[in-house]
C-alpha cells in the first residue's frame, strides 16, 4: 500500500463516524479512493481450504487471504475473482457459491497474478423442506420483527406478539398460526399471506419494508407457507455453536478490512453459512468497526473483540489493529514470576515495551496504600530506604511485613464491608458493628475465599450470634440474593435476565428463577433482642414461580451441576458456587483482587464479566485463577504474588512504545487516593486526627464501620460509597472542581495544617532546623527525600514568609495539594 | 488525494487544539474532507450561523428545571377534558390569563403567569432500549443516544467518553465574562436506581467543564466552606501558596501526565478564581433574600433551589440546572414524578403545589427584574406519562390510577430570551398520545438553548479520540420566537 493511500483511508475512517448521516460524502469518496490498488502479496490461501455443499440452498462463501512480504496475512477477499472450473457450482454476485451438479469440482481463485484452487464437493442438489426453527425463525430475528421495539416488546405491536429476539420458538409458532382471520397464511397463494404482505410493506406496515419481495428471505417464507406452515419445534434442534472465521485477526493499519464468515454448527453435525443473518458488534468501536455484513474495519491501533450473535449462540473473536510500529524491538526484561511471563508475552505480540521499575521511594508508598490503605510514616520510609538489602529482596520483605500487619486487616475489612453492604440502615447499628467484626476476623485469619463465601451463602441463626447471616438482611428477597450473589462472586449481572432471556449473553430468564429457588426457604424473623433478626431455613419453601408461565421453578444452577438432596438448598448452591471446579468463581475473585492492586481488572469492569467483555490477557487471568485455586483460595497468597511481580512494580512513567497502552499493564496506572486513603494520608502527613461522630476516638477513616459516621463532609465528597449496592461502581474516584476547592480552601486540610497538636506545631516547638523540617514534610507527604533544589526553594520560602510557622504551614499545604500526594502512583 | 506528514492513525496528533470550527450553513453536507481539515481550530468560541434566526444570542443565561422522573403532561400542562375517563384522569382544566389556553387545575399560580411562557405540547421521541429513565435523561441533556444501552434501558455509569451535556458545552463556548461558576447543578444528581449522574457532566469535554455540583438542600443552611476565604489565609497568602505549589509541581514532571489526565490544573485555576473573587459565595447566600420572596418560591428544596438559580443567574452563571429533588423509590407518598404506583393524590397534594409556586414565582420574579428578556427558562422532564392509566409501557407494574412512561408525546415549558409568551406551540392529539402538529425532538430543544445563547448548535467539538462531533444534531425551534 502506498502511504498516501493509507492516509486517505485513515482520514475517511476517522471521519466516517461523524459523517454516517451524510452518505453522499462517504460514497463519493469511496468510489474515487477505495477501489484503487491491491496490496502486494506473495501467497494466497482460502479460509476454509475446501468446501462441501450439502443441498441446493447450501450457499457458502470463502475468505481469501494474501501473505504480504513481511509475512503477515491480509484479507483480499474483496479483490478475489472466483471462477468455477466446471459446471459443478455457480458463484453469485455477492460471492456466495451454490451447487449445480453433484460431485467434486474446483473453483479458481485469482488475485492479481496469483491464483489458487478451492476444492468443492457437491453432495446433493435437492431442495430440502424449509425448517421453521432453522430457516424461518432466523429471518424473523434478522429482519428485526422480534426486537424489543417491535413485535418482541412486552405487549407486541398492533396485536401481533413474538418472543423477544426469538428466545421461545414454540411460543412464536403458536402465535403465528393462531390466525384470527385466516389471512396470515394463504397456503394456496402464499404471496397473499399477511406474513409476506406485511414485512414487504405491500399492505400498510408500521415497521416499513423489512423484507424485500423476491429476496432470499422472501422465497424461504414463501416456500414454508406453500409446504403447509409446518412446525419442527422440538424436532429440529437449534444451533449449538458458532464458528467465526478467521478465528482471530490482526489488521495492520487503520483502514484495513477483514471479512468475517459465520458458520452455525447444529447438534446433528450439519453446518450452514449464516453470515447474512448473524449480528455483529465491536466491543471497542474506536479500534475497529464492524458492519452488518461482517466486514471489520480498523480505525486506530488497539484491541477489540467482535461479538457475533445468531439465534441465541455467541462467539467472541479478538481483533488486533497493529498500526505502524516500525523501529520497535523487544528489550529483554527479567520476569519475577509467571505474571510477568504472561504480561510480557502479550506486550511482545502487540509490540509494546514495558516501563522501567519504579523507584524504592515510589514502591514504599504504593505498597503501603495497596496493602493497608495507609501511607507509610516518615520513619517507615526512612528505614526502608536505608535498608541496604538488594532492592528486589527488601521489597519482598516489606510485602510480607505489610500483608501480616493489623492495618492490612482494617483495610480489607473496609473493602469487604463495602461489597457486602455493611451499613446500619440495612443491619441496624449493633448488627453493623457485629458484621464488621465478623469480616475483620475472617480477614485476620486469612479465611480462604471459598470458605468465606460459603459461610455467607449458608449462614443461619441470629444475626447477632452469627453475623454472616447479615448477608440475608441485605438480600432480603430472593431476587436481591440472586443479583448480589452473581455480581459479587461470579462477576456477572443477572438483573437483565430477570424479565427476559439476556439478549446478548447466554443467561436465560429460567436460570434467574432457578437460581432464585435455592433461596426459596430462607426466612427472617425477629430475635429476642432489639434489632436482632434470625435467619432460618423453612420446611415450607415459598415456591419461586416463573413470571410468564407461572410454573413453579425447581432449583438448578446456570452451568455445571449440583446435588439436590440438601435439606437447606443453599448448602448445595454454596458447594457449587465455591467449588474449585466452578470456572467463574475463582476467576471473578482473582480478577477482582488483581484490579485492587493494578487499578484495572484483566476483565474490566470486574463485576460485569460477559463474552462481549473479554479479558485483555486471557492467559494471565487463567494462570492467576489456577494459582488462586491451587493455593486453596488464599487471598494473601494472590496479593503477595501480584505485588512481587515486576509488572506491579513498574513505574507510571511511560515510554514511546507503551504510552498509549491502557489495558495491558505495560506501566503502572496512577489512581486517585480513595476518600478514606486521602483523609488518612492527610492525617499521617499533618499528624492531625480527624474528628468523627459516634465512634471511639483515634479511629482512622479506614477503620470506620460504615458511611453513616459523620465527618466534616470530606469522605462523601471524595466518593465514599453509601454501601447500598453490590457494584464496585458505587465508589467514585474522580476529580472535579468541588474537590479542588475543598483541598485548596476546605476545612479538612486547612484545620489539619494548623492543628496545635500536629506535626508542624511539634517540629516548631522542638526548634528543628529548616532542612530537617523540609525533609520531614516531604517524607510525610510524598514518601521521599527532597532534592537539593527543593530544599532550597522551601528554605527560601520560609525566610520570606510572614512567620516561620506560616511558611511551614504553606509548604505542608502545597505538598498536600500536589498531584504526587493525591494519587497512588 | 491529500497527504499529511503524520503516520497513519495519528492524524490528529498535529492539532494543537482539540476543537475546530465549522463555518457556514446548518449541516456538514457539501463540505469536503480536505476542507474540514483546513478548518482546524483557531478559535475558542462559536460563531454565528450564516443567517441568524429569531432569538439568536438573546440569552445570557439559562435555567433548566429538570423534572426528572417524568411528570404527567395531561395532569399538568395539557389537560384532556374530553378524553375517556381512563385517560382524562381526576383533574379539571382551568383558564389562564391567556384566553384559549388552559392548564390543569394543579397549576393555579402558573395560570396567572401564562402570558410569559410558551407550552410546547408536541415534544416527542423514542429513546434507545426500553424507555427507562437513564437513557431518556441522557438523551434530554446531551442530545445523544448513548452507545451502550442495556436492554432494560439502563446505562453504564457515567464515563469520560460520554457526550457532554448542555452545561458543559455552554461553559466551554460561552464562559462567564468575570470569575463566576459557569454552570451549576443542584440540589441533587440526576439519577435512576443506582446509576447516578449519567448525563450530568462534561463527558469527553473533560472534567474541567463539569458544572459545579451543589448537592445540598438550599431549604436548609448550605455549607460552602470551600468558597469562603479562611481568616488565617487572606488573598495574598493564598496567592503565595499557589506560587509555591506550582514551583513544587514543576520539579516533578513525571506526575504531569496524571495531572493532565484528570484536568487537575484547570480545576485548580478555576478554584483559585472563585475563591478569591467571593462572588459565588454571595450568590449562594439565600439569606440576602426577603422572607416574603423565599415564601413565595416555596419553603421546600425545589422552591429554594429555583430561587437560588435566579440568584446565580443574576451573578453571571450561564447555566443552572435544578434537578427535581426526589427520584423514584417506589413510595407513592414521595414526591418523585415517577408515578407508577399512584398518580393523582400525590400530584395534587405533593408535587404540583411545589412545581406551581416555584415556576410561577420564577417567571414573575424574572419579569419584574427585567431579566426574562435575557434568561431562557425551561421546565421539562425526560418524558411524560402514559395517557391511559394502569397500563404498562415500560415493563414496570402500574397501579390502576398510575401512569407509566410516555416519551412519544408530552409537554415542555419554555419562556424568556425572546420566546413569545402566552402561546402554545405544537399540538397533541385528543388523548395526548401523539403530536398532531410540529413535533419537537429533545435535540431541537437543546439546539434552541445553544441558539439563544449565541452558540451555533452545529459547532464541531473534538471528542476524546479527536473525532469531530456536533454539539447537537437538532434544529432550532424558530416558531416559538
Amino acid at each position: 500500500m502506498k502511504p498516501s493511500h493509507n492516509i486517505v483511508l485513515t482520514l475517511l475512517i476517522a471521519f466516517s463516524c461523524c459523517l454516517i448521516c451524510q452518505p453522499t460524502v462517504w460514497s463519493q469518496m469511496e468510489e474515487s479512493e477505495l477501489s484503487v490498488e491491491i496490496p502486494e502479496i506473495t501467497t494466497l490461501k482460502t479460509i476454509p481450504e475446501s468446501l462441501t455443499l450439502e443441498h441446493a440452498r447450501d450457499g457458502r462463501r470463502v475468505l481469501v487471504s494474501g501473505q504480504t512480504k513481511d509475512g503477515g496475512w491480509i484479507d483480499v477477499t474483496s479483490w478475489a475473482v472466483l471462477k468455477p472450473t466446471s459446471d459443478g457450482v455457480k458463484v453469485l454476485d455477492d460471492g456466495y457459491i451454490f451447487p449445480k451438479t453433484v460431485g467434486p469440482t474446483n473453483l479458481k481463485v485469482t488475485v492479481k497474478n496469483l491464483d489458487i484452487d478451492l476444492p468443492i464437493n457437491v453432495k446433493s442438489i435437492d431442495t430440502p423442506p424449509v425448517s421453521f426453527v432453522r430457516d424461518v425463525m432466523p429471518i424473523l430475528s434478522h429482519a428485526g420483527c422480534n426486537n424489543g421495539t417491535c413485535h418482541g416488546g412486552a405487549k407486541g405491536k398492533n396485536g401481533f406478539k413474538l418472543s423477544l429476539r426469538g428466545y421461545d420458538p414454540e411460543f412464536d409458532y403458536e402465535l403465528l398460526i393462531e390466525d384470527i382471520s385466516g389471512r396470515r397464511f394463504n397456503r394456496a397463494f402464499p404471496e397473499q399471506s399477511l406474513m409476506l404482505l406485511k414485512p414487504t410493506s405491500e399492505v400498510p406496515h408500521k415497521g416499513g419494508q423489512v423484507i424485500k419481495p423476491d429476496s432470499r428471505d422472501y422465497r424461504l417464507i414463501h416456500q414454508w407457507i406453500s409446504e403447509g406452515v409446518v412446525s419442527d419445534v422440538g424436532k429440529t434442534q437449534r444451533v449449538e455453536r458458532l464458528e467465526v472465521l478467521p478465528d482471530s485477526a490482526e489488521l495492520s493499519m487503520p483502514g484495513s478490512m477483514q471479512q468475517l464468515i459465520v458458520i452455525a454448527h447444529y447438534p446433528d453435525g450439519t453446518t450452514r453459512d449464516v453470515t447474512r443473518e448473524a449480528k455483529f458488534t465491536s466491543s471497542v468501536n474506536e479500534v475497529a468497526k464492524v458492519t452488518d455484513d461482517g466486514v471489520v474495519t480498523a480505525e486506530r491501533r488497539g484491541e477489540t473483540a467482535i461479538l457475533t450473535r445468531y439465534e441465541g449462540a455467541y462467539s467472541t473473536n479478538g481483533i488486533i489493529v497493529m498500526g505502524d510500529r516500525s523501529g520497535y524491538e523487544w528489550v529483554e526484561t527479567p520476569g519475577y514470576n509467571y505474571i510477568d511471563t504472561h504480561v510480557h508475552n502479550k506486550l511482545k505480540r502487540l509490540k509494546i515495551l514495558p516501563s522501567e521499575l519504579c523507584t524504592d521511594e515510589e514502591f514504599v508508598r504504593r505498597i503501603h496504600f495497596d496493602m493497608t490503605g495507609l501511607p507509610p510514616t516518615p520513619e517507615q520510609v526512612r528505614s526502608f530506604l536505608m535498608d541496604k538489602t538488594e532492592s528486589k529482596v527488601k521489597r519482598e520483605k516489606l510485602i510480607d511485613v505489610l500483608v501480616n500487619s493489623t492495618e492490612y486487616v482494617d483495610h480489607w475489612t473496609r473493602k469487604w464491608g463495602d461489597l457486602l453492604q455493611s451499613n446500619r440502615k440495612f443491619l441496624g447499628e449493633r448488627g453493623m458493628w457485629l458484621f464488621k467484626e465478623w469480616i475483620h476476623e475472617a480477614i485476620a485469619e486469612n479465611r480462604p475465599y471459598d470458605k468465606f463465601v460459603h459461610d455467607l451463602i449458608t449462614a443461619t441463626g441470629s444475626t447477632y450470634a452469627n453475623p454472616a447471616a447479615n448477608y440475608f438482611r441485605v438480600s432480603r428477597e430472593y431476587t436481591v440474593a440472586v443479583e448480589n450473589t452473581t455480581q459479587l462472586f461470579l462477576g456477572v449481572r443477572f438483573s437483565c435476565n430477570k424479565c427476559h432471556d439476556h439478549p446478548f449473553e447466554v443467561w436465560t430468564q429460567n436460570q434467574y428463577y432457578e437460581l432464585g429457588a435455592f433461596f426459596s426457604n430462607v426466612r427472617l424473623k425477629n430475635g429476642r433482642l432489639p434489632g436482632e433478626e434470625v435467619v432460618y431455613a423453612s420446611f415450607n419453601p415459598t415456591p419461586v414461580k416463573h413470571p410468564r408461565t407461572l410454573a413453579v421453578v425447581e432449583a438448578s444452577v446456570p452451568f455445571g451441576e449440583t446435588r439436590n438432596d440438601a435439606a437447606d438448598k443453599r448448602d448445595a448452591l454454596a458447594e457449587w458456587l465455591t467449588s474449585a471446579e466452578n470456572p467463574k468463581f475463582a476467576k471473578a475473585g482473582a480478577n477482582r483482587i488483581w484490579s485492587y492492586f493494578m487499578g484495572r481488572g484483566i476483565i474490566e469492569p470486574v463485576d460485569d464479566i460477559r463474552s462481549s467483555n473479554p479479558p485483555s490477557n486471557p492467559e494471565l487471568l487463567d494462570a492467576l485463577t489456577k494459582d488462586f485455586v491451587e493455593s486453596g483460595f488464599d487471598m494473601k497468597h494472590i496479593m503477595k504474588t501480584i505485588a512481587r511481580s515486576r509488572t506491579y512494580q513498574q513505574s507510571i512513567k511511560t515510554n514511546k512504545w507503551n504510552k498509549e497502552d491502557t489495558i495491558n499493564f505495560s506501566h503502572a496506572i496512577a489512581r486517585r487516593l480513595t476518600a478514606e486513603q486521602l483523609l488518612d494520608a492527610i492525617g499521617v502527613a499533618t499528624g492531625s486526627q480527624p474528628k468523627f461522630e459516634g465512634v471511639p476516638k483515634n479511629l482512622r477513616a479506614v477503620q470506620l464501620p460504615d458511611s453513616k459516621v459523620k465527618d466534616d463532609g470530606f469522605l462523601k465528597l471524595f466518593g465514599r460509597p453509601e454501601r447500598e449496592s453490590s457494584c464496585e461502581c458505587e465508589r467514585t474516584s474522580d476529580v472535579s472542581l468541588a474537590h479542588a476547592m475543598n483541598l485548596i480552601n476546605g476545612p479538612t486540610v486547612a484545620n489539619a495544617v494548623i492543628d496545635p497538636n500536629g506535626r508542624i506545631a511539634k517540629l516548631l516547638k522542638e526548634e528543628k532546623d529548616d532542612r530537617f523540617i523540609v525533609e520531614e514534610l516531604y517524607l510525610a507527604t510524598l514518601a521521599r527525600l527532597p532534592q537539593d533544589n527543593e530544599y532550597a526553594t522551601a528554605v527560601e520560602y520560609f525566610a520570606n514568609a510572614e512567620s516561620k510557622e506560616e511558611g511551614v504551614q504553606d509548604l505542608m499545604w502545597a505538598l498536600i495539594n500536589s498531584p504526587a500526594f493525591l494519587f497512588n502512583r | 488525494m491529500i497527504s499529511l506528514p503524520q503516520a497513519p492513525g495519528r492524524l490528529c496528533d498535529g492539532f494543537s487544539r482539540r476543537e475546530f470550527l465549522r463555518v457556514g450553513g446548518a449541516a456538514m453536507l457539501g463540505i469536503s474532507l480536505p476542507q474540514v481539515l483546513s478548518l482546524q481550530a483557531k478559535a475558542n468560541t462559536a460563531v454565528a450561523p450564516a443567517a441568524p434566526l429569531n432569538g439568536w444570542g438573546k440569552a445570557d443565561s439559562v435555567i433548566l428545571l429538570f423534572l426528572q422522573g417524568g411528570p404527567s403532561h395531561i395532569d399538568i400542562w395539557d389537560p384532556k377534558p374530553n378524553a375517556p375517563s381512563n385517560i382524562r384522569g381526576e383533574f379539571n382544566p382551568i383558564p389562564t390569563n391567556v384566553p384559549g389556553i388552559q392548564l390543569s387545575e394543579t397549576m393555579p399560580k402558573l395560570a396567572k403567569q401564562m402570558d410569559k411562557a410558551c407550552l410546547i405540547r408536541s415534544v416527542s421521541y423514542t429513546p434507545a432500549g426500553l424507555f427507562n429513565h437513564t437513557a431518556a435523561m441522557y438523551q434530554m441533556v446531551t442530545g445523544e443516544t448513548p452507545d451502550k444501552v442495556a436492554p432494560s434501558g439502563q446505562l453504564d455509569p457515567p464515563s469520560p467518553a460520554d457526550h457532554p451535556n448542555a452545561a458543559a458545552h455552554i461553559a466551554k463556548f460561552r464562559p462567564p465574562e468575570e470569575p463566576m461558576l459557569a454552570a451549576v447543578q443542584l440540589p441533587r444528581p440526576m439519577q435512576e436506581s443506582n446509576i447516578i449522574g449519567k448525563g450530568g457532566n462534561a463527558g469527553f469535554l473533560g472534567r474541567s467543564y463539569d458544572p459545579y455540583f451543589l448537592f445540598q438542600d438550599p431549604n436548609k443552611d448550605i455549607k460552602l466552606d470551600d468558597l469562603t476565604l479562611r481568616p488565617e489565609v487572606p488573598p495574598m497568602r493564598l496567592q503565595r501558596r499557589k506560587t509555591l505549589l506550582e514551583t513544587i509541581n514543576a520539579n516533578m514532571p513525571e506526575i504531569d501526565k496524571v495531572a493532565d489526565d484528570y484536568a487537575l490544573n484547570e480545576y485548580y485555576e478555576k478554584a483559585y478564581d472563585l475563591i478569591l473573587s467571593q462572588k459565588a459565595r454571595n450568590a449562594f447566600d439565600l439569606s440576602q433574600e426577603t422572607d416574603e420572596m423565599r415564601d413565595k418560591y416555596g419553603r421546600h428544596t425545589f422552591g429554594q433551589s429555583v430561587l437560588l438559580a435566579r440568584r446565580l443567574v443574576e451573578a453571571g452563571t450561564r447555566f443552572v440546572q435544578v434537578n427535581w429533588p426526589s427520584v423514584a423509590n417506589g413510595n407513592p407518598n414521595d414526591t418523585a414524578w415517577d408515578t407508577h404506583a399512584a398518580n393523582f393524590g400525590p400530584l395534587k397534594n405533593l408535587h404540583c403545589p411545589k412545581l406551581d409556586s416555584a415556576v410561577s414565582s420564577l417567571l414573575e420574579d424574572l419579569g419584574q427584574r427585567g431579566m426574562l428578556e435575557n434568561t431562557l427558562v425551561l421546565a421539562i422532564g425526560e418524558f411524560g406519562r402514559s395517557p391511559r392509566m394502569g397500563v404498562s409501557t415500560s415493563g414496570n407494574g402500574n397501579a390502576p390510577d398510575g401512569r407509566d412512561h410516555w416519551p412519544y408525546c408530552y409537554t415542555g415549558l419554555i419562556a424568556g430570551a425572546g420566546v413569545k409568551g402566552g402561546q402554545v406551540y405544537g399540538k397533541s392529539d385528543a388523548t395526548g398520545s401523539t403530536p398532531l402538529e410540529k413535533p419537537v425532538h429533545p435535540r431541537d430543544i437543546l439546539a434552541t438553548i445553544y441558539h439563544t445563547l449565541g452558540i451555533d448548535p452545529h459547532t464541531i467539538v473534538m471528542n476524546h479520540l479527536d473525532q469531530p462531533r456536533e454539539l447537537v444534531k437538532g434544529e432550532v425551534i424558530t416558531g416559538i420566537f
